[in-house]
C-alpha cells in the first residue's frame, strides 16, 4: 500500500459555490452564508443557550470561514469544516464565561441505586408516539437538560443526535476519537434520560 | 460496605453497549446476543426502550428562526467585506 495515499476529494452541494468564491467571485460568499445561517444559529442556541451568544458565534464563525476559505481542501464536506470552526467558537465563548467547572459523568451514576430502581416494565412515556409527547414545555425541558450537560458531553450529543452527524464526522468536528464520541454520547443520553424520567414521573 | 443489588453481569455489559445497539453500530453477533437477552430480560428491555425514546425526543425538538435584525446585520457585514 502506498504510504502517502492521495486524500479523497469530496464533492457536495457547496463545492461548486466554494470553487467560484475561491476563483475570485467573493461576492458569492453571502450565498454560502444564507445556506448555513439557520442551522448554524440553532447549533449555537443548543450549545450556548443565549440567543446573543449564538449570534456572536455565528458571526465569528462566518468571519473565520471567509478568512480561511481559500485554504479549504475539499477533503471533507464543507458543513463538517464549518461546524468544526463553530464548535471551537462555542468552546472559546464558554471559557470566557463563569460556568461551573466541567464534571465527568460515569456510567455507574446512571445504574439503579437499589432494587426499587430496577424497572420491570417499560414506562408509559417510552411507549407513546412522539407527537403525543412533544409539547412546548417538554421541548424546553430537553433544551435545558442539554445545556446542563458538561460541555464535552453536550458537544457530542448535539452533533450526533440534534445536528445529525455520524460518529466519524462528530469525531472529526470535535477533535476526539470515534471511541470517545461513543462513550461520551452514551453518557450524555443517559443523563438526558434521567431528566426525562424525573419529568414524566413528576407528572404522574 | 454497602452491597448493591446489581443486575446480572450480562445486563451490565448490555448497559454499556445500549447506545451502539440503538445506533446499529455493533457487529451482527453482538446484536444477536443482545436481542436474545432482551427477550428474557424486562429490566433491560425497559432500559433500552427509555433510552431509545430519549434519543427520538431529542431529535424532534425543532428549531428557531434566525432573528431578522441579526440576519440583516450579518448580510450587511458580509457584503461590505466581499
Amino acid at each position: 500500500m502506498k504510504k502517502n495515499q492521495e486524500k479523497k476529494t469530496i464533492h457536495d452541494n457547496d463545492t461548486k459555490l466554494i470553487r467560484a468564491i475561491n476563483s475570485g467571485r467573493r461576492e458569492l460568499f453571502y450565498e454560502l452564508v444564507k445556506r448555513h445561517e439557520h442551522s448554524l444559529y440553532n447549533f449555537g442556541l443548543r450549545m450556548c443557550g443565549e440567543p446573543r451568544d449564538a449570534e456572536d458565534m455565528v458571526q465569528d464563525t462566518f468571519l473565520n470561514v471567509y478568512r480561511y476559505l481559500d485554504g479549504f481542501r475539499y477533503e471533507t464536506r464543507f458543513k463538517n469544516w464549518l461546524y468544526r470552526i463553530a464548535t471551537r467558537a462555542c468552546i472559546k465563548k464558554r471559557r470566557k464565561s463563569t460556568y461551573a467547572p466541567e464534571k465527568e459523568l460515569s456510567l455507574e451514576e446512571f445504574l439503579p441505586s437499589d432494587e426499587s430502581q430496577i424497572p420491570d416494565e417499560v414506562p408509559e412515556w417510552a411507549l407513546m408516539p412522539i407527537d403525543k409527547l412533544l409539547n412546548r414545555e417538554l421541548n424546553g425541558m430537553i433544551r435545558d437538560a442539554i445545556l446542563a450537560l458538561p460541555e464535552k458531553y453536550r458537544v457530542v450529543i448535539v452533533l450526533r443526535d440534534l445536528e445529525g452527524f455520524d460518529t466519524a464526522e462528530t469525531a472529526q468536528i470535535s477533535g476526539i476519537t470515534p471511541v470517545n464520541v461513543k462513550v461520551r454520547l452514551h453518557r450524555a443520553r443517559l443523563f438526558l434520560r434521567d431528566k426525562l424520567k424525573a419529568y414524566f414521573n413528576h407528572d404522574d | 460496605m454497602t452491597t448493591k443489588p446489581y443486575p446480572h453481569q450480562e445486563c451490565l455489559r448490555l448497559f454499556e453497549k445500549l447506545s451502539e445497539f440503538i445506533d446499529d453500530e455493533l457487529d451482527a453477533v453482538t446484536c444477536q446476543d443482545i436481542e436474545q437477552h432482551l427477550k428474557d430480560c424486562r429490566a433491560c428491555t425497559a432500559c433500552m426502550q427509555t433510552l431509545k425514546k430519549t434519543v427520538e425526543l431529542s431529535k424532534c425538538t425543532g428549531s428557531h428562526p434566525v432573528p431578522e435584525t441579526f440576519s440583516e446585520n450579518l448580510k450587511n457585514l458580509i457584503r461590505k467585506m466581499s
